[in-house]
């Protein structure tokens, strides 16, 4: 080509909001989070129970924020029930407005039925919490645990539709070559596992558990989530190599022709090395030394969570700003008002209430596998005399 | 690289992560993101347009008829004409190519398919609508369409986009960018009748058009006469004064600031 310059070239604004990041991020923690509560709570491993219960708390807390910020990024909100009323078989995104509501509902039961009998146990207690707890709790017939297994089982099966339909609804857009290929939505999983584990490493710090196999778990978790991205991200650039993959001469072609392409991946790969070496060192050193290093766990929980979160962010957003036929890259700035800033802070915000409500009001940490209020002996091994009213830090 | 290699990396990458993947996508590919059936509008019709290269000179007559026939918000557009200054290497000498740009009301439109509830359709004499009343302005097609056809209407908060002006089809006059062009490029028409001017000349320089993107099988039905191949992909160009708004919002003068 001779040299050419684009006279007029319009700007495309973006078509999805910081809302969508907010959205992609919440719900991958949340089946991620599910995923880990459910070795403990729906197969009864013991060893897994605290790890389930930190898990469960995040997961209830994200799925209930997740749709906020899906619904916020609808530019005529009000009109989602159109999604219902002319739902349809060809569209991801229709099939993913039917799959949500159910495994919403899902997580919400099966969070109940773990943490009603603690909430039986409370009904006695005076005050607002108690008043709750006789409220919620629904009588005081014992929680059948097959029930338990049940729920659990059957909103797996719907978090792997939620996974699929995410990482399907992107994927197929041929319009921009970044999205499309199959080793995104596996992507998707694999950085939501991620952040997951690093939630619980943080929660695992932040609600005053400080537990050593909490933090063993999940770093063993987060290693093998780094591994299974990394070779995705592999796959990924060796098919690029291999053949002519659109996705990948993309994004040669971006990082060629951007500087702040060349640091985002930079910065990216960068992130994922030294969080995977972080976490094999951690779990390599000698016995000895880990009690004092574990205490540490939670800031690399931050860096996964951080990772999870920028790659929604480059995914979605960044991605946008790729022109797809027209000259050189549309320039977004984050805007301060609800599309933007506002957005991304009010949604975390939101998170935290809705955290901080369950703290307040639901004895979360004696979650179990069903049973009755019988089964939350006093002698609990917590460390904390009145549960839900924690000493936190 | 050599061919050994290459094959060998190509079957490492497909044992690795991804293999899990495959039995999903052919899922994917069997049912969701099919074209729903056409609905409305005349089944005996199909509409296409011709753009004439050699007969525009850039003057964005169809630009801003466009735009006051529609009432697009100001900085978005349903067509516009891209210009293009190409320097030749070697010479040095300057020329200008035009590119007038509109929805191109594809065969296998990507957009319809991902519309989470039918409010983008294809009607049955080929024209991409949308329903602004069922819109529920998520965005998905504004994000499927490879051509920047697409827009959210800052005014609707829906999805807005090129309709070749069925309004005025329907009462039998040509849409506004047809009738404004100054050297008469834009043909439009229906493609099923062998008589119309469309057909007359698609039969005529077959060999000759060109779409937008072909390989990414959209099937466009706005068809370039006279056109440089190298700008059926997007080009490899600098862009200039890429804002119409000041971040006020306000309406700005072009700034060359090259």
């Amino acid at each position: 080509m001779n040299s050419a310059i684009e006279l007029l070239a319009p700007r495309y604004d973006i078509a999805w909001y910081p809302w969508a990041v907010q959205y992609f991020f919440l719900i991958a923690l949340s089946y991620a989070t599910l995923w880990l509560a459910v070795p403990a709570l729906v197969f009864g491993k013991q060893r897994w129970l605290p790890t389930a219960r930190l898990a469960l708390l995040a997961c209830l807390t994200t799925t209930l924020v997740a749709p906020v910020a899906l619904l916020a990024d609808l530019h005529q909100p009000l009109r989602f029930w159109h999604f219902y009323a002319y739902a349809n078989s060809h569209s991801w995104m229709s099939i993913g407005s039917l799959i949500l509501p159910l495994y919403v509902v899902g997580v919400i039961v099966l969070a109940w039925l773990a943490w009603r009998p603690a909430l039986q146990a409370h009904r006695q207690v005076p005050g607002l919490s108690g008043l709750v707890a006789r409220w919620v709790s629904l009588g005081d017939a014992p929680t059948p645990r097959a029930l338990l297994v049940l729920v659990g089982l059957g909103t797996l099966a719907l978090s792997t539709g939620i996974m699929l339909y995410t990482g399907a609804e992107v994927a197929i857009v041929k319009a921009r070559p970044l999205w499309h290929t199959v080793w995104l939505p596996p992507m998707f999983v694999a950085t939501g596992f991620i952040a997951a584990s690093g939630l619980i490493l943080v929660l695992n710090r932040v609600a005053g558990e400080r537990s050593t196999t909490v933090s063993r778990q999940m770093l063993k978790v987060l290693l093998g989530a780094c591994l299974f991205a990394g070779m995705i991200a592999g796959s990924w650039f060796l098919d690029g190599i291999n053949a002519n993959v659109g996705s990948v001469a993309a994004a040669m072609e971006s990082v060629r022709g951007s500087a702040e392409w060349r640091s985002t991946a930079l910065w990216g790969g960068l992130t994922g090395v030294v969080l995977f070496g972080a976490v094999l060192t951690l779990l390599t050193r000698p016995a000895s030394r880990r009690p004092a290093l574990h205490a540490w766990a939670w800031v690399l929980g931050l860096v996964a969570l951080h990772v999870g979160w920028m790659f929604r962010w480059v995914v979605l957003m960044d991605v946008q700003t790729v022109a797809r036929h027209s000259a050189g890259f549309h320039h977004y700035g984050i805007p301060a008002g609800s599309s933007g800033i506002l957005g991304i802070v009010g949604t975390f915000g939101l998170w935290l209430a809705a955290l901080l409500l369950v703290d307040l009001f639901v004895p979360w940490r004696q979650a179990r596998q069903g049973g009755s209020a019988a089964d939350i002996s006093p002698a609990e091994p917590a460390s904390h005399d009145v549960e839900g009213a924690p000493s936190h830090g | 690289m050599d061919p050994i290699r290459r094959t060998l990396l190509g079957q490492l990458a497909r044992l690795s992560a991804g293999a899990a993947m495959v039995p999903l996508s052919s899922v994917a590919s069997a049912r969701i993101n099919q074209q729903p059936p056409r609905r409305e509008g005349d089944p005996g019709k199909r509409y296409g347009m011709l753009i004439d290269l050699r007969q525009c000179i850039g003057c964005q007559a169809c630009t801003v008829s466009c735009h006051i026939e529609n009432a697009a918000p100001l900085g978005s557009f349903r067509t516009t004409v891209s210009q293009y200054e190409v320097a030749h290497q070697e010479t040095g000498e300057v020329a200008t190519f035009m590119l007038p740009r509109l929805c191109n009301h594809c065969e296998n439109p990507p957009c319809v398919p991902v519309c989470p509830v039918e409010a983008t359709f294809q009607r049955q004499d080929g024209i991409v609508v949308v329903d602004s009343d069922r819109c529920v302005g998520c965005a998905y097609c504004v994000n499927a369409c490879p051509y920047d056809a697409r827009f959210i209407n800052e005014r609707t908060q829906t999805a807005d986009k090129c309709t070749f002006c069925a309004h005025r089809l329907e009462a039998g006059l040509l849409p506004a960018c047809v009738e404004s062009c100054v050297g008469g490029a834009r043909i439009i028409g229906d493609m099923r009748d062998p008589e119309s001017q469309i057909s007359r000349m698609i039969a005529e320089h077959r060999e000759e058009l060109m779409v937008l993107q072909p390989e990414k099988n959209t099937l466009p039905q706005v068809f370039y006469l006279g056109m440089d191949e190298r700008f059926v992909t997007r080009p490899d160009a600098e862009p200039v004064a890429l804002d119409v708004l000041d971040p006020h919002g306000q309406e700005m003068g072009y700034e060359f600031r090259h």
